[in-house]
């Protein structure tokens, strides 16, 4: 089946990012994202006292690419998924989990961050973005774009692109 | 299938560069890298081996601009032509919303050609996805060869029913280029509330 957008809007986009700012006080982490399988950034969220972000784009994209590889070496080893996914190195660290079929909460976090509650919390906190993206997906929002966009989309697209 | 924040009022597509092995599909994004402003372009990403063949994907992020309101921006991929890496392919073609067949014009490379195609429909189909079904551009690429084949003859072989848009292109040089993924933008754009 073709995969369906997933689309966070109001009430939904409010509880999505709730769940990113306890994520991020529970366990400590600098940053928190949720995004989609394709590698589209949906929501994120900051630490206060955190640094400015690594690119978030590239971020989502190789996570997103990581987690489909995983998927797939999992299923290679006859398991259904391998759900969760933990990097580490001297200073900084990368914990990535699977949000339900269609989205993951990355969290990055310092060596000031215990692994084990990076991993507790975060299993908790993707695990009610899970009940969040199914919900956007069972109820998408009817996406009021119309001609004037698309024209005007074109406009700039000659802008950047030349005529 | 493009991806929308709402919250963030950003529209976000993801458009693939296909075709078989050193056909040109990096080139075309480091070409578009190089030329694209400051500030409408972020940061590349390759995935590459030690001798700079794609290992798993190139990504390549462009911001368009705002359009009534939504930050509207292209996520450019490119996949990994050798055979062997058919499963990263069928991993970035996920979420698709319009491809970029970079077809060589080489005469040993015609039936290269032909079997990425075969091979691009039959990933596409395990997302439930057919060609027709979406924006796909063809570009010719390398048409400086001395010996490149006539673009018909590369077009009968991927494309015999002519359905997608034909560019001929160098990518070394950017001949064709922007033509390519401007084509490929605005049908992408097309469908924009249609579907």
């Amino acid at each position: 089946m073709v995969e369906p957008s997933l689309v966070l809007y109001g009430a939904l986009y409010q509880r999505a990012m709730d769940v990113l700012q306890e994520a991020l006080q529970e366990t400590g982490a600098r940053y928190a994202l949720f995004i989609d399988r394709k590698g589209f950034v949906l929501a994120h969220k900051e630490a206060l006292w955190a640094p400015k972000p690594p690119p978030l784009d590239s971020l989502a994209t190789l996570v997103a690419g990581n987690a489909a590889a995983t998927q797939a070496l999992a299923k290679l080893l006859g398991e259904a998924r391998f759900q969760e996914v933990v990097h580490q190195g001297e200073r900084m660290g990368l914990y990535v989990d699977e949000a339900g079929e269609a989205a993951l909460l990355v969290l990055v976090f310092d060596e000031n961050a215990p692994l084990g509650k990076v991993k507790l919390h975060g299993k908790r906190a993707a695990e009610a973005l899970a009940r969040i993206a199914e919900e956007a997906l069972a109820n998408p929002p009817k996406l009021n774009l119309d001609t004037q966009y698309r024209e005007e989309a074109k406009a700039l697209l000659d802008e950047l692109l030349g005529n | 299938m493009s991806t929308i924040n709402f919250a963030n009022r950003e529209i976000n597509f993801k458009i693939v560069y296909y075709g078989p092995g050193l056909s040109g599909k990096t080139t075309n994004l480091k070409w578009i890298y190089s030329k694209i402003p400051e500030g409408r372009k972020g940061e590349m990403v390759s995935l590459a081996t030690e001798d700079e063949r794609t290992l798993f994907f190139d990504f390549l992020p462009l911001d368009l601009g705002e359009v009534k309101g939504f930050k509207t921006r292209f996520h450019l991929y490119t996949v990994p032509g050798q055979v062997f890496y058919n499963a990263s392919r069928k991993l970035i073609l996920r979420g698709v919303d319009g491809i970029v067949f970079v077809a060589d014009s080489a005469p040993n490379r015609l039936r290269a050609n032909a079997e990425s195609m075969r091979n691009m429909r039959e990933n596409l189909a395990e997302y439930g996805l057919k060609v027709e079904d979406l924006p796909v551009v063809l570009q010719v690429n390398k048409r400086d060869l001395p010996e490149a084949l006539p673009v018909e003859m590369v077009q009968a072989v991927v494309d015999p029913e002519g359905r997608f848009p034909v560019f001929e292109a160098v990518a070394t040089e950017g001949k064709g280029v922007f033509e390519t993924l401007k084509e490929v933008s605005r049908l992408v754009l097309a469908r924009v509330g249609t579907t």
